[in-house]
């Protein structure tokens, strides 16, 4: 009751919610909820710990807590894509390496894969059948003899649009090379998708959404739920997490990224990420334990994830941020960017369940039209379809060290960019903002960047 | 063997016909080279080595470099194999390993343009005079302060290391503890050396009775970025990053501070001589020198024309006056380590609890004056005994003696035991003095 009562007077005095973080500065996306108590503060901070380790190769005298780096990996810690818990960094209008990003890889055809390189017996029907050769995605690196895969570089198609009032908007297209592959060719059928690290805030509060909720959305607005392998209860679930909302939560997600991405087995997925064919990886593997990132880490990385708090609004009593959100609903952007949904049963602060967040997603897919298409399924997620990002925090990205590279391959450099890359389901609410005049299409952005 | 590259785009209806002309085009462009892949073994963090992984590759698109990230004894572990584990380059904060890794001949000899790159620091040699490895960055060791957590609590900023042992720091302090973070036996050693072995001890005894220990590197500077503590014993970068920032947060360079050097050399076995000469340039070039300098290195170059047109708040530790530091003596200092964790560890970590109820006495009892001679001596006394250190300063400087502790794993436990059990008779008799004045822990 003290606790209730503490946060709804934080409330009253910071005019930010409990779990809203309202400092403006380089840790506005590093902050946790309001009310932790001192064991989850302690969990939090040791979990922020391992979310910036870099991960090392075993044995080690200096890091027996942090060993089994790769043997193929993309980077050495979380934090170095998802930079500042925000988003990454696409490589600028010159093209290079993508460096925060990761290129799936998969092939055509399959409705079931098996979780490549691990426990045979887990089938997660649905899933995009993993390449034979380099696995679910491209791992750029590999430790000291064992070839890293090759490298995805990215060139940029330039071009402009032009807006109904005249106004000039450059636009850029990435186009994916992958370099040096070290083991073969890609095949011409090979599915790929650029993948650019999006923030880690607020992810804790969309977890405990009550899924009815997110069902009854979707028969508002065309959306459709993405329904998961759960590797845990091996049972479907809802998807909420991943950019076509393919993990049904966090703690799957979060040893998901370390499996992928840096090459650090757990609990849910023990052993290491080579295939068949990747014999040098096979090799450096052999002897290393089937469980890297320790049960007891996995939870404090899951406690830092889920206590993280969204920036909370600004200029909320702004004329033109007013104006910008009644713009924003007119032009239909509000009816899968919803502003408002409601907390569950959230395990870090019982007292925010009933609560309402304002992270301006659905959490659902949609059909976002051919240019935003990487043609390729995830479960029940269709070759064009993206899950809803989140809003929040949207105006601060690029402001304290992090990236402003907006959409799932960080291709877009502003919001508006961003905004007239929108095709499909969401082309009505694009073209209403390209018939915009300038003073509503800037008090549009000028509400955006409130959030 | 040359690879191929191989393009990839989206098939989405549109964008196939596209795919299949980037595709064709990029069948049709000659073959590339071989990247040629640097390997760079470190201990600087990503947000770092990632700025001048992209500048370098940037500048030079045949190469990727590769960062393979160790701590000191890794990293000598690696480096001191006969092939070295196929490095290039090491580059990395550790005194220590540098002149092992070339007394053993695991070095190449750099070309250095002395006039940019003084390798010094006023007295202090900061790069290595017979010129196989040079200083890349200085980094400044003291106290993390957060001024608004001070003044609410009414706390004056230190200025030297020994006010840090006020009774009014009381549970004001948090520091880090030597065995689990990277650069506390430096920072510890700083303090050694500036006070003296004896009195270094006895004060980092009472200073760590007003702290909390903390077992992260990080831990320090985020206690007082997080206002969980006004004080913090950190390296200068952990607090200068999080004002960068924004955060409330100060550092206080302490008087007699000192400003230690993390170096880059090329390793004796590369087989990318050319591409890790330019690595080793570019980190020591004036433009890679200013990359250290960003919000969230917030790094102090050890080539003095990189200050040029820095913000204000940055301070040059080449244009600060010779007596705002003393010369540090890596010579000494490298070889230490091994024995300040050890002593740590038995003097200050293992009984904390004790060595706070200690000094809490010792602080209670020295605040009822006017004290007799007998108790002013009594009251010396324990003084002395709660901050004793069990082996003298002349071992403390004696190679032969510190070799002992070269391998923190392998350290004779009979010694370490008779240290504890002489710590613990004095701090024994200590509280008995104490008592004896009417004021037992």
């Amino acid at each position: 009751m003290r606790r209730a009562l503490a946060l709804v007077c934080l409330l009253v005095l910071t005019g930010a919610a409990p779990y809203e973080n309202a400092a403006l500065d380089g840790e506005a996306f590093s902050r946790p909820i309001q009310g932790l108590n001192p064991a989850q503060s302690k969990s939090f901070r040791a979990g922020s710990g391992l979310f910036r380790q870099a991960w090392v190769i075993g044995p080690s005298l200096d890091h027996p807590d942090v060993v089994g780096l790769g043997p193929l990996y993309n980077r050495l810690s979380c934090i170095a894509c998802h930079v500042k818990n925000g988003r990454g960094a696409a490589p600028d209008d010159a093209g290079g390496v993508a460096r925060a990003m990761v290129l799936r890889l998969s092939k055509p055809g399959a409705d079931a894969g098996r979780i490549a390189g691990r426990d045979p017996s887990r089938i997660a029907f649905g899933a995009p059948l993993p390449h034979p050769v380099y696995g679910a995605q491209l791992n750029p690196e590999g430790v000291p003899g064992v070839p890293g895969e090759g490298r995805a570089v990215l060139r940029y198609e330039l071009f402009e649009t032009k807006l109904a009032d005249g106004t000039i908007v450059a636009m850029r297209r990435p186009r994916v090379a992958v370099e040096d592959l070290a083991y073969g060719p890609l095949e011409p059928e090979t599915l790929t998708s650029l993948r650019n690290a999006p923030p880690v805030f607020g992810l804790g509060l969309l977890e405990t959404v009550p899924e009815a909720e997110i069902v009854a959305l979707a028969a508002q607005n065309g959306g459709r739920a993405n329904y998961v392998f759960d590797i845990e209860s091996a049972a479907t679930k809802l998807g909420r997490f991943g950019l076509k909302a393919n993990q049904p939560g966090l703690k799957q997600q979060i040893a998901n990224a370390f499996a992928e991405d840096i090459g650090i087995s757990s609990s849910l997925f023990p052993g290491e990420n080579c295939t068949p064919a990747e014999t040098a990886c096979l090799d450096a593997a052999k002897g290393a334990p089937q469980v890297e990132l320790t049960p007891a880490q996995l939870a404090e990385v899951l406690d830092y994830i889920r206590a993280l708090a969204p920036p909370a609004r600004r200029d909320l009593g702004d004329a033109r941020v007013k104006r910008g959100e009644a713009l924003f609903e007119a032009s239909g952007c509000a009816a899968c960017h919803r502003e408002t949904l409601t907390l569950g049963p959230f395990a870090p602060l019982p007292a925010l369940e009933g609560a309402q967040i304002h992270p301006y997603t659905d959490l659902l897919l949609h059909d976002m039209g051919d240019d935003l298409a990487d043609g390729r399924g995830d479960f029940l997620a269709g070759p064009r379809d993206w899950r809803t990002a989140p809003l929040w925090g949207l105006g601060l990205a690029g402001k304290f060290g992090d990236a402003a590279n907006f959409l799932h391959d960080g291709r877009a450099r502003s919001i508006a960019e961003a905004i007239l890359w929108h095709g499909g389901e969401a082309q009505a609410a694009a073209d209403a903002f390209r018939k915009l005049g300038a003073p509503e299409r800037e008090a549009l952005l000028t509400f955006l960047d409130s959030l | 063997m040359a690879r191929k590259t191989q393009n990839h785009t989206n098939p989405s209806r549109r964008s196939v016909l596209l795919g299949v002309l980037a595709a064709s085009g990029a069948l049709a462009r000659p073959v590339l080279a071989q990247t040629a892949t640097l390997q760079v073994v470190t201990s600087f963090p990503e947000e770092l080595t990632t700025r001048y992984e992209q500048e370098f590759e940037k500048a030079h698109p045949g190469a990727h470099v590769q960062f393979v990230w160790k701590q000191s004894r890794d990293a000598l572990e690696q480096l001191l194999r006969a092939d070295q584990g196929g490095a290039d380059v090491y580059w990395a904060p550790s005194l220590g390993n540098f002149p092992i890794l070339r007394d053993r001949g695991a070095l190449r000899a750099l070309e250095v343009d002395r006039a940019v790159l003084p390798g010094k620091l006023g007295a202090q040699q900061l790069s290595d005079p017979s010129g196989f490895f040079e200083a890349y960055d200085i980094a400044g060791y003291g106290v993390a302060i957060n001024p608004a957590l001070l003044a609410e609590r009414g706390l004056k900023t230190p200025r030297a290391w020994r006010d840090l042992a006020a009774p009014a720091y009381a549970g004001q302090i948090a520091m880090p503890i030597a065995s689990k973070v990277g650069f506390s036996p430096a920072l510890y050693d700083i303090v050694l050396q500036s006070e003296g072995w004896e009195e270094g001890w006895r004060l980092l005894s009472e200073i760590a009775g007003n702290a909390e220990l903390l077992a992260q590197g990080a831990g320090p500077a985020g206690a007082v970025k997080e206002g969980r503590a006004p004080l913090g014993l950190t390296i200068d970068f952990l607090a200068l990053q999080a004002r960068a920032n924004g955060l409330p947060v100060d550092f206080v360079y302490p008087q007699r501070a000192a400003f230690l050097p993390g170096h880059v050399a090329i390793l004796a076995k590369t087989q990318h001589y050319d591409l890790a000469k330019a690595f080793v340039d570019f980190t020591l070039s004036r433009p890679g020198q200013r990359l250290m300098m960003e919000t969230d290195s917030s790094r102090h170059p050890a080539r003095p024309d990189a200050y040029e047109g820095k913000p204000a708040s940055t301070i040059d530790p080449f244009a600060l006056p010779a007596s705002a530091s003393f010369a540090y003596d890596a010579e000494i200092g490298r070889r230490r380590p091994g024995l300040v964790v050890a002593l740590f560890e038995a003097a200050l970590n293992e009984p904390h609890a004790k060595t706070v109820a200690l000094w809490r006495a010792i602080h209670a009892a020295e605040a009822k004056r006017p004290l007799g001679g007998e108790a002013a001596a009594a009251l010396k006394e324990a003084r002395r005994l709660a901050g004793l250190v069990p082996v003298p300063a002349r071992e403390a400087a004696d190679p032969a003696f510190l070799e002992r502790f070269a391998n923190r794993d392998a350290i004779d436990p009979a010694l370490t035991q008779k240290w504890r059990a002489e710590l613990d008779a004095a701090r024994t008799q200590a509280r008995e003095l104490l008592a004896g004045v009417g004021a037992a822990p």
